[in-house]
Formats: C-alpha cells, sequence, structure tokens
C-alpha cells in the first residue's frame, strides 16, 4: 500500500458514523465547564491575596486597640507580600499562554510560565517568609523585650524564634519539593516538546 | 461579540469541523474515557478561543492550533472528571452501518492501527502525521506549528518511515 492509498483509507473514514453527540448538551457543559474554570481561577487568587488582606486588618485592629506600632510590621509585610501577589498575577496573566497561537510559540509561552513558576517557588524566602518573618520577628522580640524579667524575655524570644524557624523551614521545603515533584518534570516535557519541533 | 454569534460560529464550527477534532482527539487520547476528557477540554478551549478569532488565519488553521495545543498541555494524570458530568462522546463502533459509510473490516482495522501507531509517536510528530494523513498543505503545517515549511518536509519523511515501521505486515511501503 502506498502512502497515497492510507491517506485516502484515512481521509474515507468517517469518525463521526461512529459519534453520538447531542450539540445542546455539548453547549451547556463547555458553559458550564467554562464557568466553573474562572470560578476557580478566581477563587484561588482571592483566597492567597485575601489572607494577606485578612491578616493586615487583624493587625492594624491589633495596633489599634493596644496603641502600639509593632503590629503595624506585620500590616507592612501583609501588604507587601498581598501587593508582590497582585502585580505579579496581573503581569503574568498578561503573558499566559494563548491557545490559538502556534505550537512552538504556546510550547514556549508554557515553558516561560513554568520557569516563572519555578523561580517564584525558589525565591520563596525572599518575597514570601522574609517579609513575614522580619515582621513577626521584629514585632515579637520588641513586645518580649518590653517583659519586666529579662532573663524570660531572652528564653521566650528564642523559643518564639525557634518556632518561626521550624515552620518557615517546613513551608520552604514544602515548596522546594513542588519544584521537583511537579514543575521540573513538566519544564523537561515542555523542553522536550520545543526540541522534538525544532530537531531536524 | 455577543453570546449568540459566538454560540453560532461555534455551531458552525462544530458541524463543519468534528470529523478534525475527533481525529486529533482519538490521535492523541487512546481509552474512551480519555477521549471524552480532552474532547470536552478541546471544546472548551474551542469556544474561549471564538472571540479572538478574526479571520486572519484560515478557520481549520485556528482549530488544528487549539486542538493541537490543548491536547498537548492536557495531561492523563491530571484530568479531572466533572462531578455529574454526563459522558457527550460515544466512540463504540454502531452495530448498524449505513451502506453509504460502508468500511470494510480491514479498512477499519488499518485505521485503528493508524491511530495506535500515532499515539506511538511524539506528541508535535503525532500532530504532524494527522494533518498530513488529513492532506493539509505543507504551508498550512507549518502555521499550525510555528516552524519552518523545509522541517516540515524532512520530519514528514521520518515520521512516515515510523509509521511503515509500526504498521509492517499491515502495509508494505510509505
Amino acid at each position: 500500500m502506498s502512502f497515497e492509498d492510507l491517506q485516502k483509507t484515512w481521509q474515507s473514514h468517517n469518525p463521526g458514523a461512529t459519534v453520538t453527540l447531542d450539540a445542546d448538551l455539548l453547549l451547556k457543559e463547555v458553559r458550564r465547564n467554562q464557568h466553573h474554570f474562572w470560578s476557580m481561577i478566581f477563587w484561588r487568587d482571592a483566597r492567597e491575596v485575601g489572607v494577606c488582606f485578612l491578616m493586615a486588618l487583624f493587625f492594624v485592629y491589633c495596633a489599634a486597640r493596644t496603641h502600639d506600632w509593632t503590629p503595624y510590621l506585620i500590616v507592612l509585610a501583609c501588604c507587601a507580600v498581598g501587593g508582590f501577589m497582585i502585580v505579579d498575577r496581573v503581569l503574568e496573566r498578561r503573558k499566559q499562554p494563548v491557545l490559538n497561537e502556534a505550537l512552538k510559540d504556546c510550547i514556549e509561552s508554557s515553558l516561560r510560565q513554568v520557569n516563572h513558576q519555578i523561580w517564584l517557588l525558589r525565591n520563596v524566602l525572599w518575597w514570601y517568609l522574609s517579609p513575614f518573618a522580619a515582621g513577626l520577628g521584629i514585632s515579637g522580640a520588641i513586645a518580649m523585650w518590653r517583659a519586666r524579667h529579662a532573663g524570660l524575655a531572652v528564653t521566650s524570644l528564642a523559643v518564639y524564634l525557634l518556632v518561626l524557624a521550624v515552620i518557615y523551614w517546613g513551608i520552604y521545603q514544602l515548596n522546594q519539593y513542588a519544584v521537583r515533584k511537579t514543575l521540573e518534570p513538566r519544564r523537561q516535557e515542555l523542553q522536550d516538546l520545543v526540541a522534538g519541533l525544532e530537531q531536524n | 461579540m455577543t453570546a449568540q454569534e459566538q454560540e453560532a460560529i461555534f455551531r458552525r464550527w462544530l458541524a463543519g469541523h468534528l470529523g478534525l477534532l475527533l481525529k486529533v482527539v482519538r490521535g492523541c487520547a487512546a481509552s474512551p474515557q480519555d477521549q471524552d476528557d480532552l474532547f470536552q477540554d478541546v471544546l472548551l478551549q474551542l469556544w474561549s478561543s471564538i472571540p479572538a478569532f478574526r479571520g486572519e488565519a484560515k478557520e481549520t488553521t485556528w482549530i488544528y492550533r487549539v486542538a493541537f495545543n490543548t491536547a498537548l498541555a492536557w495531561r492523563r494524570v491530571e484530568r479531572r472528571r466533572r462531578e455529574g458530568q454526563e459522558r457527550l462522546l460515544q466512540f463504540e463502533v454502531s452495530p448498524r452501518v449505513e451502506p453509504s459509510h460502508v468500511e470494510s473490516l480491514a479498512e477499519r482495522d488499518l485505521v485503528e492501527r493508524l491511530y495506535a501507531a500515532i499515539r506511538q509517536l511524539p506528541k508535535p510528530d503525532a500532530s504532524l502525521a494527522l494533518m498530513h494523513l488529513d492532506g493539509v498543505s505543507y504551508q498550512e503545517m507549518a502555521e499550525v506549528l510555528g516552524i519552518s515549511e523545509n522541517y516540515i518536509g524532512v520530519k514528514l519523511n521520518r515520521i512516515r518511515k515510523r509509521l511503515a515501521e509500526q504498521l509492517k505486515g499491515v502495509i508494505h511501503e510509505l
């Protein structure tokens, strides 16, 4: 059989003959799925930024109630992290892969997006953990320094910083695990696809 | 673009290019469940892409791009079966075959083997194989994939060889 014969067989084969499709049901499902997709994206973003916003409100309330300036350090950290998330999300949304682009362009956009995600998680220490650590650490230290018993204050501060460090170490390791487990294999997969397209 | 216009275009594309979409889906996913899942994703992306369609690219080029890009991004391990979702597709072979659509069993078997062989190819090569079998021009293939026409010819030669190896005994020369 020649390739032309194979093409003829392929083209005369009608996959529609074996398929039953309800167009109205299909349209309903497509609309439902699209709604589901956008609400999922919206609530994911709202959850991440919302936590920062609620924490900021809580510490503003604490500062106002106690007439103390130290909680504002945490408010500042919340605003910095929340602001960074919003700016990053807005910038990234503009660069999202468009599925009507040529395959190579679309894969390269996805690759750039995965690289950005890896960069974010690898640097989570600087843009997420450090601002909170600084805010919580300094305000905690000042609060304990104000305590009357110096020895108790130092001990409490040491325990507080140790607990903070353990929690942050856990969060950092969790992020690095996500990079190794999910993002790096995905990056490799996309790099292979680009290489497959470029290979002559 | 109004919702009615979007729906009209979607229905027109579906009526005109359902065969193309099904071939892409069957060329990229093996089991009926996976095909159903991928088909839904492709339709969802196609629906979402309509407002951006300005007629600058051919309809088939656009539809191929959306379908292949969705298939490339789609992964079995991450597929999400939606709660309460109804199966939209039935791929089972119909017991009654209309005389006007008679395909010999041998031809049907050949096509099934061809789908299986295409699924063994790397995804970009599978995309090329599907378009090549559908008789798409080199220029359109280059536009869909975003690579030069020169590459297309070289790649197709290699793909034909691989398909011939996988279909050894069924076909003798590609």
